[in-house]
């Protein structure tokens, strides 16, 4: 335990130096408002000319699609990381190759829904993952392949398969699409988890752990309900086995809810959740949609980041923090592009943005 | 003086007292500037405007290594008016002291030099508050200073 501090403080203090340094530039809750009063596009890719996205932004022609900014938003995203990633060794090395492994589910969960949904190579092209690690020849290959259990063989384990059995390429569409894509990125959420629960110690896993557990945990509960949603059965062959705070017996409780509305007052009244899930029965009765669960979890991760941030610096937990802090500038930034370029109203526009107190 | 046997050679522990205060200092300012080096480097890269003032941290760090070679010095120069074992001592105790202060100080120096820079890259208003701890650390080593140049200055 106090090896890895020594370690932490005399190996990454460059790296810990230069991600708080990056903290300063990142995107402050008033900005992210503001960008999200913009009248256009080019206003906003304008605006942030100066910043780190600037030199992907100003790539992009008066005619821009929303997934080509999105786009040139995740590679400025991409290359903020990949430069951290360089400038790191040891341990800490081997943690950032872990979170991009953790990317590869994000990458082969939408290659499985655009392949479903019968798109072409280069439209999944143009919105693939920058940081993951499987590269595009191997992503090309994958996409030839017109069965499920066969890509999950050829890119995952013998876990991914066991979870997306039940599932055919010929019928993911709507929510059952979610659903794949949500069983798809909880596996690669759980390889991270089992990394930072099983490979770190000391401050390193106290401060990790938080951040990766919550994941699987809302991952469970988000095919939970969305199996419900749809009306899916065996349910429980799809589920992260892992848990955190989330354990069996609350797991138990939200599959015999007979009804989402039902299985989210569950998950409201946990004792660990019920901090980020208050009113959640609402939001969905409101929203008909269950992304304000994805933004509840990303709000609760910036906490927890912040909270990291404040804490003793030598531990990889700055590092996670640092990096869920940008994912989540990222998202929020593709988020106000598409919602503009969308003519979204304001309001609702910000209701998708995880945004800090 | 010839010495026949060291342990009562005043010569011989003063020597020792001397090397040991130039090397551990020389140890202990590595430390230092090692430990907040990167971390002042990292910090320019992505604020180059903070770079100069949090060089800070490796200056007090070479100031230690300074300190030793002003013991290790006057310790030598010393050596020829020695006459008897405690003045030896004397000066060995002050090698002693201003070298594993310095071993201390450069850790301290460097951790929090290391911790300063971070904080001023992310926050650069708060480096005259940051810079405080560094000044702590560094007042070891002075406190070390002085009683090395004490002991040196008494010895006979």
């Amino acid at each position: 335990m106090v090896s890895d501090t020594i370690s932490h403080l005399l190996r990454d203090n460059y790296l810990i130096a230069r991600l708080r340094g990056k903290r300063s530039h990142l995107l402050g809750r008033q900005q992210l408002v503001a960008l999200s009063e913009s009248k256009s596009q080019t206003e906003i890719i304008g605006l942030l000319a100066e910043g780190p996205y600037g030199p992907e932004l100003s790539k992009l022609g008066s005619e821009s699609s929303t997934i080509e900014t999105e786009r040139a938003v995740r590679l400025g995203y991409a290359e903020s990381v990949m430069s951290l990633i360089r400038a790191s060794g040891g341990d800490t090395h081997e943690f950032l190759i872990q979170y991009r492994r953790r990317i590869d589910a994000y990458a082969l969960a939408g290659l499985v829904v655009f392949k479903a949904q019968g798109k072409t190579w280069e439209d999944y092209l143009a919105t693939r993952q920058p940081l993951a690690l499987m590269n595009e020849q191997e992503l090309r290959r994958l996409y030839s392949l017109d069965d499920l259990s066969t890509i999950a063989r050829e890119a995952g384990d013998r876990h991914l398969v066991e979870r997306v059995k039940g599932f055919s390429m010929t019928e993911i569409e709507g929510e059952r699409a979610s659903l794949v894509r949500d069983v798809i990125n909880g596996w690669g959420e759980e390889r991270f988890f089992k990394y930072i629960n099983e490979k770190l110690s000391g401050p390193d896993r106290e401060n990790c752990l938080p951040i990766a557990g919550s994941a699987i945990d809302i991952a469970n509960l988000t095919i939970i309900l969305r199996s419900k949603i749809i009306g899916a059965s065996g349910i429980k062959d799809h589920l992260i086995p892992s848990h955190w705070k989330l354990n069996q017996r609350a797991i138990d409780q939200l599959l015999a809810a007979t009804e989402v509305a039902q299985a989210l007052d569950v998950a409201a009244s946990h004792e660990y959740y019920s901090r980020i899930l208050t009113g959640a029965r609402q939001k969905y009765e409101e929203s008909k949609s269950l992304s304000f669960i994805e933004v509840a979890l990303r709000r609760y991760q910036l906490d927890l980041s912040k909270r990291i941030f404040l804490s003793f610096p030598y531990s990889v937990g700055i590092v996670l923090a640092f990096l869920i802090l940008k994912d989540n500038e990222a998202r929020n930034l593709a988020a106000v592009l598409a919602g503009v370029a969308a003519g979204l109203p304001t309001d609702e526009l910000r209701s998708l943005l995880a945004l800090q107190d | 003086m010839v010495c026949v046997d060291l342990s009562t050679c005043p010569t011989f522990w003063a020597s020792l007292g001397a090397g040991l205060s130039v090397l551990l200092s020389a140890i202990g300012a590595g430390l230092g500037i090692g430990i907040s080096g990167p971390a002042i480097a990292g910090a320019g890269v992505e604020r180059p405007e903070v770079m100069l003032k949090t060089f800070i941290a490796t200056i007090l760090a070479e100031a230690l290594a300074i300190y030793g070679l002003v013991v290790g010095l006057l310790s030598i120069f010393a050596i020829p008016a020695l006459t008897t074992i405690e003045g030896g001592t004397r000066i060995f105790a002050a090698g002693l002291t201003m070298g594993a202060a310095s071993l201390g100080a450069g850790f301290g120096i460097g951790a929090a030099g290391s911790a300063m820079a971070s904080a001023t890259a992310e926050k650069p208003d708060i480096f005259s508050r940051a810079v405080i701890s560094l000044i702590l650390a560094e007042a070891l080593a002075i406190y070390a200073l002085v009683t090395a140049l004490l002991l040196v200055f008494g010895a006979k």
